[in-house]
């Protein structure tokens, strides 16, 4: 009897339980409820409350519950010509949520939030492609701020699929959106690789041009300082070569005394300096000494 | 009197059918991991119990023909009957014999093959799944599991008990896993349970353990067929069927393991444990030891320890208690599951996302990173480049233009955390991967104004800092709740194919200053060597005065001394000077002297070449034999 009792307490318990989960839920802050009754929408509940929310139990009512903060996602990385006729590849993250889960329920199968994204996709890349092709790239990138048009496009871009959203009355409402890339398709970031490439060398080639120019100047102007200091310094030199000649010439009256043994001493001084080395001297026995030579063995 | 289980195993067979259907059709509505792994093993159990039905058929066609025979032979009606072979005597025996012969050991293989392509098959799919699908209709689930369960159960122990009883070893394998199943299905709804409450991976990790389970029955089956191929075979000994797991038939019927369990503590301590007091107040208070438990796990919700670094959202029915909204670091009091719930976050983690080229596992490992290796999946973004806005576009070989635009890698870490935890959570369905598009947003607008070489080298720490900045403005504009920390623009250089040139030109500049410095050097050099050879050429100049000016002293000086010489004898005077300065004057010339003067022989002398010895010979060879 006692073992029954306690089995029937442990049944008893767990039937109760099993009784509240079947016949009460729960909302979070975060969620909104749905409730339908054989399949038709009866009650909305957005926010949560101090005890749990009544039901009956399925197949009678079921209970969808949906996420009322702000989901976001981002759609395919697109191509689309802009105005001045590039080709740009061009991406956008949306952050969106529902507003009315009434009205956003019966659009999509079971409240799903993946096929509420696959619709929003498909607005927001048609708006995307659109705004995208009234624009010049120069207004996407640009070097000078000024002439950007960034965050006007992203503006552009959400009005215009925010209208095609209301028009569908889906519940829904998009709170932002960015665009999230920019990029070029695989051949034309080849010839971008090539452009960037060529600017490199050319870059590079200029580099070299200006340090071999630079190089040459250096030196032209190191064989011109150099050239004036050895200008200079032989000037000075002619000058120093003047002022002993000068001197020597000063001595000059000294050797008026006797001009002929002057001119002779000077003669001798001459012989001497211009026969001293790679010369050659064919003297015939007239010369003195050889002279002596005269009348020797050798001349019979 | 001996029944008939055939209908027995008829019903197991159906129902592991019918529940099979119902578990796999309402885990894949519902997205439940656990069950979909139940409904593989439902799967298998439709096979064993197809195979062990149909061999039960065939031992009750075996035994009816013997009994017809017995009938026969006791009317001994035609005993000739009996003289045949068996195969023609006993064909039910026979069929039977090479069924157990040929089918069930091949059957048992095949079941091995698809117990284990399973399990590896649902590891690596259970391996994929980072975060699991919310469950559909999940309290619906858990009661539709739960009452699967139940039905499982019920036909499992019957079949189970009646096996037991009649001792009838084909209709055991059947039951085994109607149990196992049921027991399956409880844990399952257990799982989406636990899913429901603080748990969100329980399901994923029941999953994982069921694959496990089901490895382990492979590796059984495995094991059994090698221990049958070493099986003495005694003639009239029933074997247990290959297909039959020990495994299997453990997990469903556990109360047979407590029962060899206690005859073998009988049997160790030569007493029987299993009768004395102790051990008889323990299985009778089993039951409360059971309701304590789940009383302990209940009550165990109650409290709440929130770990260093973690802060928790404390939520009653849903809604955030009113001043106790967020739990910080220690233990706390909390009404039991589910009417509170604790959501844990860790919040003081510097947490890290990438805007860009996501980081490759063995990045950190890398010793030294190139901008010519490519080290992380390459994502190219648009820059602007100033040099080129005026140029304009120019055609692709496609006929496509090329914008005047340049290309970056970029890989920028993002290091946040959480500031705000209620803002985290409750303003955004997934704020991380928000955060991850607004950085991402404002690295790309920040780079199509941004000039590429000013950003690799002047402004890389500047953009950073706007960076960072922007990036917490657009969180803050969005109410994330979170404080960006640093963007780091390391990781930020040219697409690898143009990286090369990016280090050419730096190696061009580095050469054009190598030719500058070597210029500067040799403009040095000049100049030192201008200096010096001026200060030679006016050193020279000054030695040549001053001998000039010495020589033309001394001379005048000579010649004042010379005159009264002279003057005393003139001509001798002159003869010796000039005998003292011609010896000096000639002793290095070639001196060639004629002293001949008696012959007419004509010299000819070619002083613009040297003068060879043998020339000389000839020469005087001339002169001493002269022409006739």
């Amino acid at each position: 009897m006692k073992k029954n009792l306690l089995t029937i307490i442990i049944s008893a318990v767990l039937a109760v339980i099993f009784v509240l989960l079947l016949f009460t839920f729960q909302v979070r802050t975060s969620e909104v409820a749905v409730v339908t009754t054989f399949g038709r929408t009866t009650r909305e509940i957005t926010e949560p409350r101090a005890f749990p929310f009544f039901k009956w139990p399925w197949p009678i009512q079921k209970v969808y519950k949906l996420d009322k903060r702000i989901q976001n996602f981002e759609d395919k990385f697109t191509e689309a010509f802009t105005a001045d006729g590039n080709n740009l590849l061009t991406q956008v993250y949306v952050g969106w949520r529902i507003t009315d889960a009434k009205a956003f329920f019966p659009k999509f199968a079971g409240g799903s939030t993946v096929a509420a994204e696959r619709l929003l996709e498909d607005i927001v890349t048609a708006a995307k492609q659109s705004r995208v092709g009234q624009h010049p790239l120069g207004e996407l990138v640009n070097a000078d701020p000024r002439q950007l048009k960034f965050d006007a496009i992203e503006a552009e871009i959400r009005a215009q699929a925010q209208a095609q959203l209301a028009l569908q009355n889906c519940g829904i409402s998009i709170d932002y959106l960015g665009i999230k890339r920019l990029g070029l398709p695989e051949s034309v970031t080849q010839s971008v690789f090539d452009r960037m490439t060529a600017e490199r060398k050319g870059l590079a080639d200029k580099l070299d041009a200006e340090g071999q120019a630079e190089a040459r100047k250096i030196k032209s102007s190191a064989d011109l300082a150099a050239s004036k200091v050895i200008s200079t310094a032989e000037s000075k030199a002619r000058e120093i070569r003047a002022s002993g000649e000068t001197v020597a010439a000063d001595l000059l009256p000294a050797f008026q005394q006797n001009p002929e043994l002057a001119n002779f001493l000077s003669s001798l001084e001459t012989l001497e300096a211009s026969t001293r080395s790679k010369t050659t001297l064919i003297f015939d026995s007239r010369t003195l000494p050889f002279n002596l030579f005269t009348g020797s063995v050798t001349n019979k | 009197m001996e029944r008939n289980l055939q209908k027995n195993g008829l019903v197991n067979l159906v129902t592991l059918l019918l529940v099979g259907g119902a578990v796999f059709g309402l885990a894949r509505y519902s997205n439940v991991l656990s069950g979909q792994v139940a409904a593989v093993f439902l799967g298998l159990g439709v096979l064993v119990a197809f195979v062990s039905w149909f061999q039960m058929r065939l031992e009750d066609r075996e035994r009816l023909e013997k009994l017809e025979l017995e009938e026969m032979a006791r009317s001994k009606a035609s005993a000739t009957l009996f003289e045949g072979k068996d195969a023609e005597v006993f064909p039910a025996q026979r069929s039977r014999e090479q069924f157990e012969k040929f089918f069930v050991p091949g059957f048992t293989v095949v079941l091995l093959i698809l117990q284990g392509v399973a399990a590896l098959f649902l590891w690596r799919w259970l391996a994929k799944v980072l975060a699991p699908e919310p469950f559909r209709q999940e309290m619906v689930a858990m009661s539709l599991f739960a009452l699967l369960a139940l039905i499982l159960f019920l036909i499992g122990r019957f079949s189970a008990t009646i096996a037991r009883l009649e001792n009838h070893r084909l209709l055991r394998p059947s039951a085994n896993h109607l149990l196992l199943a049921a027991y399956l299905c409880a844990f399952v709804a257990l799982a989406v349970a636990g899913v429901k409450g603080e748990f969100p991976n329980t399901d994923l990790y029941v999953a994982r353990g069921l694959v496990i389970v089901l490895g382990l029955i492979a590796v059984e089956t495995v094991a059994i067929l090698i221990f049958e191929i070493y099986r003495p075979r005694v003639k009239g000994r029933v074997a247990r069927p290959l297909y039959d797991s020990r495994l299997v038939g453990v997990l469903a019927q556990p109360e047979g393991l407590v029962a060899t369990a206690a005859q073998t503590l009988d049997y160790q301590f030569g007493f029987k444990v299993s009768e004395t007091w102790f051990y008889t107040a323990f299985k009778q208070a089993a039951r409360w030891v059971f309701l304590l438990q789940l009383a302990a796990l209940l009550l165990s919700s109650c409290f709440v320890f929130v770990d260093p670094g973690e802060h928790a959202l404390l939520e009653r029915f849903g809604r955030p208690v009113a001043g106790r909204e967020v739990l910080n670091p220690g233990a706390h009091l909390k009404w039991p599951w589910p009417m509170d719930k604790v959501y844990r976050y860790r919040t003081e983690e510097i947490q890290t996302l990438r805007v860009g080229a996501p980081e490759e596992e063995d990045e950190h490992a890398q010793k030294v990173v190139l901008w010519t290796v490519a080290h992380a999946k390459e994502d190219n973004f648009l820059v602007a480049n100033r040099e080129r806005v005026d140029a304009g576009a120019t055609a692709s070989p496609e006929g496509r233009k090329t914008p005047p635009v340049s290309l970056l890698t970029v890989s920028i870490p993002v290091q946040y955390q959480i500031t705000n935890l209620v803002q985290w959570v409750y303003n955004h369905e997934s704020s991380s991967n928000l955060l991850q598009q607004l950085a991402t947003r404002e690295v790309v607008s920040y780079l199509v104004s941004a000039d590429i070489n000013e950003l690799m080298s002047s402004a890389r720490q500047e953009a950073a800092m706007l960076l960072r900045d922007r990036i917490q403005a657009a969180a803050d504009a969005q109410k994330l709740g979170a404080r960006v920390l640093f963007v780091g623009l390391q990781d930020l250089h040219p697409p690898v194919k143009v990286a090369p040139e990016y280090q050419k030109v730096v190696s061009a500049f580095h050469q054009k200053q190598a030719k500058i410095i070597a210029a500067e050097a040799e403009a040095t050099s000049t100049n030192t060597m201008a200096g010096a050879q001026a200060l030679a050429l006016t050193n020279t100049a000054e030695a040549e005065r001053i001998r000039l000016e010495l020589t033309a002293t001394a001379r005048a000086a000579a010649f004042t001394n010379q005159i009264p010489a002279y003057q005393a004898a003139p001509t001798v005077y002159k003869q010796r000077l000039y005998a003292q300065v011609f010896p000096r004057a000639i002793a290095d010339a070639r001196k060639f002297i004629l002293v001949a003067t008696n012959t007419d022989n004509v010299i000819q002398f070619d002083l613009q070449q040297k003068i060879e010895d043998a020339y000389i010979e000839q020469v005087g060879a001339a002169i001493t034999q002269p022409k006739k």
